[in-house]
């Protein structure tokens, strides 16, 4: 397998406070990365680094190439935390939203074939019917629904999401997982998420990360369980972090593996 | 009615007006929407600057204010960005540094005069044939700006951090469209005044933005707003004998107001 993402000893202070120090991991192409960690704990941060909107210390390379020279970035579908309009009047489509996330090849019109590639992907995350309506009328979970079509438009190898689902309802956070358990499942795509929700990217997922600060621990789920690193991270919380997950989903919320994790806590 | 438009001094005055007023209408519309519309006022003040240079060193008030401006737009940008001070910190601290050194240079420079006058509340109809020119260039280049860079200049306006993710260099965006206006800034205060420039960027887009649909449709409509303010403005103030500044920003008012009743009776984008 081929490495995706590539972080080596990247730290980054917003002011004199470190946010994030020495930071290094490899994620290989196929792989789903739940990122979890505390607020605060410089998730997002990391994600920012990885994609060039924040400079801090260090190497990352995207698909082997050192990111400073990056060029490829339609192999990269990426959705923020927040939805990019709040108050102000953006008179924009849910269509030409969608379109933001193709390189631009047909001037200031719209070709044939971008329209049809907007329209497949508002298909998947089932806002097709939302094309013409303006984006900003939209709710908070249709908008995100039409900015995952935005991200997936252009067939990325490479997803990069941050708190996707947090303004979804249950069965469009249902789909929304489904949706990228396929993406990495049947297209190969490699997935990068930050979430709480990991009862529900619990089943999906192949690896964990834990962040904070630091990569407290990356690995795959059932690793992830018997980390003595995770375990002394969240100390007395682990057990009843996994418990009220467990309580809440009916499942070990990190896999069926995790039996042994999720009742006896005897590694964590 | 229309016999003032046999003058060639009104004829090039509307012309270089239309051709600001569309061009900062245009323009405006990426200001207000990326929440910059003040940067005008800012720049404006620093105009203040240029043209008090321009009367110390008797050079032209337009052609000395063009790098000061640039240069103070640049300020603006660095201090948001290097600083971290919020863009309408940025814009106060950059807009009273421009006034106050204008201010000064102005009392160097002998005080009030007429010309300054002029300058601090426009006179259209003593627009050169070069200044006219310089308008024209000046919309062609936003123009060309436009169609070359469209969807660029959306994305980026709309979500600054995704459009940096499909290899957009938003800083760069964001300096030529600060430096085109701060040239449409300069050409502009001949036409309304150093006072009333924002306005020519402000309340057009935003009297599009409450009727429209589309975001070509609030182009289309503010570049509109923008040149009918200009005629509908010259016509009254050469009927009414006022200054003409005030009245095209009076009829701008008028048809943002106009706008803001059509949106209300139904005719919006508004929820």
């Amino acid at each position: 397998m081929s490495s995706v993402l590539k972080a080596q000893n990247v730290s980054f202070a917003y002011t004199r406070v470190p946010v994030l120090e020495h930071v290094s991991f490899d994620v290989q192409a196929g792989d789903y990365v739940g990122i979890i960690g505390p607020n605060g704990g410089g998730k997002t941060t990391l994600l920012k680094l990885l994609l060039g909107l924040e400079r801090g210390e260090g190497n990352i390379a995207l698909f082997g190439v050192p990111l400073a020279n990056f060029k490829d970035w339609h192999k990269i579908g990426y959705l923020a935390q927040k939805s990019p309009v709040s108050q102000s009047r953006f008179p924009i489509s849910a269509e030409e939203v969608v379109l933001m996330g193709l390189p631009n090849r047909c001037g200031s019109e719209t070709c044939v074939s971008e329209l049809k590639q907007v329209h497949e992907a508002m298909q998947k995350t089932r806002t097709r019917q939302y094309a013409g309506t303006i984006f900003h009328d939209l709710s908070i979970g249709q908008q995100q629904r039409v900015l995952l079509a935005r991200a997936i438009v252009s067939q990325p190898e490479l997803l990069i999401l941050d708190e996707p689902s947090t303004a979804l309802d249950a069965q469009s956070r249902e789909m929304f997982f489904d949706l990228l358990g396929e993406l990495n499942k049947k297209h190969g795509v490699t997935i990068l998420l930050i979430t709480h929700d990991t009862g529900e990217v619990g089943k999906h997922i192949s690896k964990f990360m834990y962040v904070d600060k630091t990569v407290i621990f990356f690995g795959t789920k059932q690793e992830f369980c018997h980390s003595e690193a995770v375990a002394k991270q969240l100390g007395p919380f682990a057990q009843h972090t996994i418990d009220h997950l467990h309580n809440h989903h009916g499942h070990c919320p990190l896999g069926e593996d995790c039996e042994e994790c999720a009742h006896g806590g005897k590694h964590a | 009615m229309l016999e003032f438009l046999s003058y060639s001094f009104v004829q090039r005055g509307l012309v270089a007006g239309t051709f600001v007023a569309v061009a900062c209408a245009l323009l405006g519309v990426f200001l207000v929407l990326k929440r910059l519309s003040l940067i005008g006022d800012g720049m404006s003040h620093v105009c203040l600057t240029g043209v008090a240079v321009a009367l110390l060193t008797s050079t032209s008030p337009v052609y000395m204010s063009v790098p000061i401006v640039m240069a103070a737009s640049v300020g603006i940008m660095k201090l948001t960005q290097k600083f971290k001070i919020y863009g309408d910190a940025a814009i106060g601290i950059v807009s009273a540094a421009g006034l106050s050194v204008g201010l000064l240079l102005t009392s160097l420079a002998g005080g009030f005069n007429t010309d300054l006058l002029g300058y601090l509340f426009g006179s259209i109809l003593t627009v050169s044939f070069s200044e006219a020119v310089l308008c024209a260039v000046l919309l062609g280049i936003v123009l060309l700006c436009l169609l070359s860079f469209y969807r660029y200049l959306v994305s980026a306006c709309f979500d600054a951090p995704f459009a940096h993710t499909r290899g957009i260099s938003v800083q760069t965006v964001n300096t030529v469209l600060v430096m085109i206006t701060s040239v449409a800034v300069v050409l502009a205060f001949k036409v309304v005044g150093i006072f009333l420039i924002s306005a020519l960027l402000i309340i057009p887009p935003v009297a599009a933005l409450l009727i429209s649909r589309t975001f070509k449709q609030v182009l289309w409509l503010a570049a509109l707003f923008g040149a009918v303010s200009v005629w509908v403005g010259v016509w009254i103030s050469f009927v009414c004998n006022i200054p003409s500044g005030a009245s095209i920003i009076l009829v701008n008012l008028a048809i943002l107001l106009s706008s803001y009743l059509w949106s209300r009776a139904g005719g919006t984008n508004a929820r």
